[in-house]
């Protein structure tokens, strides 16, 4: 079982029980009155059975308070979640925080900074590297990356599953989209593992067929669905927070109470994946402070409907490794960990969902260990207090340094980052002025050299996940998702000597 | 007098006031003020807008508030020109829409508001349209231009779908085809045979433009 | 006036009520079993007529548990401090948050980042950038440790802080090594500001003569203070973070005891500078996550006590350079302590410990300042704010927000838009050189350089009195032998005296 890290102090709170209140009767008051929009006869059907008000002309449907409640209560408030190596299983819920990667669409170029699609062998090694950081729990979806060169993007999602499963023993997840699912739960069972699938709305107010069908998959194969709103303020959802979360959590709502319909008790996570619009360029304003803030108050609310939190939202809106970077990032997952999210995206992300970078992730990697660190707090007993010691060592010349007790606490109150400068001057002059992303490409290439999976695919596994790939393949062949041109490039790629890794 | 309800109607564009616009516009048909001159107008104050969004002074929400005062007292003008037979001079028709699973609008809805600022006539059919309607709009609005968006690699070749759909349809030579989108690049949009492409919105009403010659 | 940000919501809070009694049990324990050590007769005085327990060979003072707590409730919740130019007054309380500078003794070279000493205009400029900074409530002392062409040790800060004076109408701060608060307190009085007096603890428990010195000239000219705390923790503190927050308290105690003494009511604040040792290498870890544990615990505890406290463990970070690193190192510490009640923060302008500092980096920290105040603000949910009719008028898909006149009202009170930050998106970034936010830092300095004008400049007058003042400092120190023979002829020659 992974730890992750526990909080042992009260979450940060930001609203007053009637903030708290005010939201959450607003978000009843649009679930009843104007309702949400559901394109699928499926899901309109079992709403207007378990009653809801539906309106099939505008697949229009219209929440009861008491059928919200009860559902928000079916949902589990903590549970376990199954990994491929047991030991990389997790209990989400409570005062836990886990964290995990966050993906980009493409990797960039550590001297120019610009975007560029990787290579099938550069996305099995950023698994690895995921797969080796102390401080990444879970590898999902799109992680690292979206898909890689020569493959047609309907196999993206399929392929990058196979991949994770292959370098990875961790907690795996994978997304929907064009049936794909369908072949993620396939490749999950045959390895042993669960997975998390997201439901998506279409903010405003808005379900389509996609994510529903998928959900209706995923819940019947027993596995964790995530509900997500993902509206941008100012444009898909009301340009404050008060107003966007009323509309977010109606939407996730709507979902829960889809999925407990459809299994009661099926694990549920909820997640914040809202942002501001930036109003220049009409992309969500990613790194903007307001996130913060509507995490804060996200987590607080949920924390009253007793679902476990899931926070995507610590994109920075730098291009580079930089400082501008490192504040978005670390004040995003910060605030977010100190109000109790349970499970924080964050390693490797650059640029707003386009831009992934492993030794990102191994940077990343050390502002989680601080969040940890942070997380745990500290302890006030006699010991830690130390009385008879301060009262011994007395003012100067008296010192701390060569005592016990010392030697005993520094390395449990610190947390020692592996890949930052803590040089002084002096000696960074010797090292030859590295900094934190020369220690982190250091740490890339020996990771790379040494790494192993801990628990590697059987061979029965192995040949599953490669029956599987050839039955997507076939599927959307068939369908005429990938073009003859795209096959040919595919096709090579495949014949590789060192298929699957490069 | 005249003036005036000129004057009104593009304040009430400029202060994006949707309920002036268009009770200005019934009040100026009822006046019997050439509607043609009322779309001028119209278009003069949203692109007087368009340009302090340009400058770095005005915002999106401003520009797109303008645009809803605009489409406000649009229709109530549109009408009154069919009464009379007249003839509305626009750059062009365009129809717009995000592809066939797709649900991202908001480059989409940047783009339309960009298009009819301006003098475009746009119509915009939201998003997860599929290639049928895209065919009955062009049939319909006898479009000049289909822009289409898609942001998702998986639903890029959706705009190739479309594009071989018109073909089969025998309509792919009477509109110019334009694409964009976070999915999208130059030499995608050459792959499959689009007229252009163009990454950024002000990029893509020079393009328009640039398609049809104006 | 400065109030700076406001908090809108319950300072965070890390520890029990019950855990808060024990530390504060144990503050009073050591002070009054152990005592401090205070190199200063005047002051063993001022507390052995207090019914302390004073040993006048050894220096040592042990408390009365009952003079601390009445000494801790006389000192003020609040307070004004008065800035030459009264807009830039300033207001230290409970639920505001004001932010400053931490020094750097050199500048950096941007492209090699290695330090070197700055030349006087580097530092008037670095002195006019904090000056134009809106959200730099006051400036420390410093910012850097004087200028390159040869001003005797002793005269570096004196000249520096006629440099302050000179450049910016915001309140400073008068360090009290060698008596130089002496001049420099007089400097601040000529010219119609109040400075912060700075008393420094030593620890563990000590306190020198000069540093204790400050406090007599805080209540002779009626000045509020700043008292400084710089254990590190591992080395002059016990490495356990509450065993060092009885140690810090137990050291910042006496100073406040000796204000109140000297002048019931004065006005304290305390500053946290508490690092944790680098095992490695012996030097302070700068930009440890522990220090934030520390500070966090030493906010909550000096928030039962009611007196203003300073963090400025959010300045120095143990990066070089301004990057990714440093980035992080200073936004964590400044997050925690603004979210656990801290009165003032001490971030701008400082990279490395207390080596390096340069205003590119100022500037980028008003971004991490801005939004944290941002932060600290919280959430609207008002009826307004809350929107439900607007919800339910817009709906479902096809409907959205964009032009609403509610989206035009509220977006920009929702967000913050950094300055120096690039926020565009990748086609916008290539097409603009791929600039990044020390770029935009660099323009915006150029910007202000260009135009920042200091309001008011000094009269000829007060030009006249700061000019005596120095003479007056060279002369003391020349005739004290802290100015050399060499030092003097240097000076003398390179600054025209
Ligand atoms: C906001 C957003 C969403 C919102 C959309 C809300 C909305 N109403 O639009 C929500 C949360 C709903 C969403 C959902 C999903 N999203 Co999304 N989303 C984004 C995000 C963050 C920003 C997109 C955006 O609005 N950009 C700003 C606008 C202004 O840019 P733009 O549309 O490109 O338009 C500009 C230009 O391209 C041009 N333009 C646009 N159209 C046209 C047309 C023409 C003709 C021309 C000339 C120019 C032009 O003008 C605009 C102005 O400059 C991107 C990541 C990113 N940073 O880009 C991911 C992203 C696009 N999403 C992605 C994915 C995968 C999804 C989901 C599948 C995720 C899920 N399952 O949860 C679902 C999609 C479901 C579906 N069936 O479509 C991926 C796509 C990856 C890929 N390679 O395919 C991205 C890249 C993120 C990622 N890496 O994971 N998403």
């Amino acid at each position: 079982m992974l730890k992750g890290f526990t909080r042992n102090f009260k979450p940060l709170e930001i609203l007053t029980e009637e903030q708290v209140e005010s939201i959450h009767g607003g978000t009843l008051d649009v679930l009843r009155r104007t309702g949400i929009r559901f394109e699928s006869e499926k899901a309109l059907k079992l709403f207007e059975k378990n009653g809801c008000q539906v309106d099939y002309s505008n697949n229009r449907v219209r929440f009861p308070e008491g059928l919200v409640e009860e559902c928000l209560r079916r949902a589990p408030s903590s549970y376990h979640v199954k990994a491929r190596n047991p030991e990389n299983d997790m209990i989400w819920g409570g005062n836990t925080t886990y964290f995990q990667a966050l993906s980009g669409s493409q990797s960039i170029d550590l001297e120019t900074w610009e975007p560029r699609t990787p290579t099938r062998k550069e996305f099995h090694d950023a698994i690895t590297v995921l797969d080796a950081l102390g401080n990444v729990h879970i590898v999902p979806w799109y992680t690292p990356w979206f898909g890689f060169k020569n493959v047609p993007p309907v196999m993206a999602m399929p392929e990058g599953l196979a991949a994770r499963f292959r370098n990875s023993s961790k907690f795996i997840c994978a997304n929907y989209s064009m049936d794909c699912e369908v072949f993620n739960i396939e490749m999950a069972r045959a390895v042993g593992a669960e997975l998390r699938t997201s439901m998506a709305a279409a903010p405003p107010l808005t379900f389509y067929s996609d994510a529903v069908e998928s959900a209706y998959r995923i819940v019947n194969a027993g596995f964790i669905l995530l509900l997500v709103s993902g509206s941008v303020y100012g444009g898909t959802s009301p340009s404050t927070i008060a107003g966007s979360l009323i509309t977010g959590n109606a939407e996730i709502i709507a979902g829960i109470v889809l999925a407990q319909l459809i299994k009661p008790g099926t694990r549920v996570i909820a997640q914040d994946f809202s942002f501001p619009q930036n109003m220049r360029a009409g992309s969500p304003a990613f790194g903007d402070i307001a996130i913060s803030l509507h995490q804060a108050a996200f987590n607080q609310i949920w924390r009253k409907y007793d679902i476990p939190t899931d926070g995507g939202v610590s994109y920075p809106s730098s291009k580079k490794i930089d400082y501008q970077a490192a504040y978005e990032k670390s004040i995003l997952s910060f605030t977010g960990a100190l109000s109790g999210t349970n499970t924080i995206w964050i390693q490797g992300a650059l640029y707003g969902e386009l831009a992934f970078h492993p030794v990102m992730a191994i940077i990343d990697d050390d502002l989680v260990g601080m969040i940890g660190r942070f997380l745990e707090g500290i302890e006030v007993n006699e010991e830690t207090m130390a009385l008879d010691l301060i009262n011994d060592v007395g003012p100067i010349p008296g010192h701390y340094l060569s005592k016990a007790h010392t030697r005993k606490w520094w390395n449990k109150e610190q947390f020692v980052p592996k890949v930052a400068d803590r040089s002084t001057p002096p000696e960074w002059l010797k090292l030859g002025k590295n900094d934190c992303i020369d220690y982190a490409k250091k740490r890339y290439d020996e990771i790379i050299s040494t790494h192993k999976v801990d628990l590697p695919l059987t061979d029965k596994q192995e040949s599953d996940i490669e029956r599987i790939l050839k039955e997507a393949r076939e599927y959307y062949k068939k369908k005429g998702l990938i073009s003859s041109e795209e096959w040919d490039e595919y096709k090579k790629d495949l014949k590789s000597p060192n298929y699957p890794y490069e | 007098m005249n003036n005036d309800i000129f004057e009104d109607l593009k304040k009430a564009i400029k202060e994006y006031d949707t309920e002036a616009a268009a009770s200005l516009a019934k009040k100026a048909i009822g006046e019997k003020i050439e509607p043609l001159k009322l779309l001028d107008a119209m278009t003069v104050a949203i692109r007087e807008v368009g340009d302090g969004f340009g400058r770095g002074e005005l915002w999106l929400p401003d520009l797109v508030g303008a645009a809803d005062a605009m489409s406000a007292a649009t229709p109530i003008i549109e009408e009154e020109i069919k009464r009379i037979g007249a003839k509305r001079e626009s750059l062009g028709t365009i129809v717009v829409g995000t592809v066939f699973g797709d649900i991202h609008s908001i480059g989409k809805t940047m783009i339309c508001t960009l298009l009819t600022a301006e003098g475009f006539k746009v119509h915009d059919l939201g998003i997860n349209i599929k290639a049928e309607q895209f065919l009955e709009a062009i049939k319909k609005y006898n479009a000049d231009i289909l822009a289409m968006s898609a942001l998702m690699t998986m639903t890029a070749p959706e705009q190739r779908k479309v594009i071989k759909f018109l073909e089969n349809e025998n309509l792919r030579e009477k509109v110019k085809i334009m694409v964009g989108g976070g999915a999208i690049t130059e030499e995608f949009s050459k792959n499959i045979g689009a007229d252009g492409y163009d990454p950024t919105a002000p990029g893509a009403v020079k393009l328009a433009r640039q398609l049809i010659g104006k | 006036m400065s109030r700076g940000f406001i908090r809108n919501f319950p300072a965070f809070k890390l520890l029990s009520d019950e855990n808060i009694d024990q530390i504060h049990r144990g503050t009073l324990d050591v002070l009054q079993k152990t005592g401090v050590t205070v190199y200063n007769d005047k002051a063993l005085k001022v507390f052995k007529n207090a019914d302390c327990d004073v040993d006048f060979d050894s220096k040592r003072v042990k408390f009365p548990p009952g003079l601390v707590e009445e000494c801790l409730r006389k000192a003020p919740t609040s307070f004004r401090v008065k800035a030459r130019n009264q807009k830039h007054d300033l207001l230290l309380g409970p639920n505001n948050v004001l932010f400053f500078n931490f020094p750097g003794t050199d500048t950096v070279d941007l492209n090699t980042w290695e330090p070197r000493t700055p030349t006087e205009q580097e530092h008037i400029d670095l002195i006019k950038v904090l000056d134009a900074l809106e959200n730099v409530h006051f400036l420390n002392a410093y910012p850097y440790f004087g200028f390159s062409g040869g001003i005797p040790e002793v005269m570096k800060e004196i000249e520096g802080v006629a440099l302050r004076m000179r450049n910016s109408t915001k309140v400073t701060v008068a360090i009290a090594n060698n008596d130089i608060d002496r001049f420099t307190i007089k400097m601040a009085k000529s010219i119609g500001t109040e400075i912060f007096a700075n008393p420094n603890t030593s620890s563990p428990l000590t306190y020198y003569t000069d540093q204790v010195n400050a406090c007599f000239l805080a209540a002779e000219y009626d000045l509020p203070s700043m008292i400084w705390e710089g254990a590190t923790y591992g080395g002059t503190a016990p490495a356990s973070t509450s065993g060092a927050v009885i140690l810090s308290n137990a050291e910042l105690i006496p100073y406040i005891v000796l204000m109140q003494l000297l002048k019931p009511g004065a006005r304290v604040s305390v500053a946290n500078l508490v690092l944790a040792q680098n095992m490695g290498n012996g030097a302070p870890a700068f930009g440890e996550i522990g220090v934030s544990l520390h500070n966090v615990v030493f906010n909550q505890v000096w928030r039962r006590y009611g007196i203003p406290t300073v963090s400025s463990s959010c300045g120095p970070t143990s990066s070089k350079r301004i990057d990714f690193q440093n980035g992080y190192q200073k936004m964590m510490p400044t997050l925690l302590s603004a979210i656990s009640g801290s009165s003032v923060l001490q971030l701008y302008s400082s990279i490395y410990g207390e080596i390096t500092a340069h205003p590119i980096q100022a500037i980028l920290d008003d971004d991490i300042a801005g939004m944290i105040g941002r932060f600290l603000e919280g959430v609207d949910a008002g009826d307004e704010a809350l929107a439900i009719d607007l919800i339910n008028e817009v709906g479902p898909i096809p409907g959205h927000y964009l032009g609403k006149a509610h989206t035009r009202k509220w977006w920009k009170k929702e967000q913050f838009a950094p300055k120096s930050a690039d926020r565009l998106t990748y086609p916008e970034w290539l097409k603009a050189d791929k600039k990044s936010c020390i770029e935009y830092a660099m323009d915006r300095m150029e910007k202000i350089l260009s135009t920042h004008k200091v309001d008011p400049p000094l009269t000829e007058k007060q030009e006249s009195d700061i000019e005596d003042i120095l003479s007056e400092a060279r002369s003391y120190y020349r005739e004290n032998g802290l100015i050399s023979d060499e030092e003097w002829d240097v000076y003398k020659k390179n600054f025209k005296i």
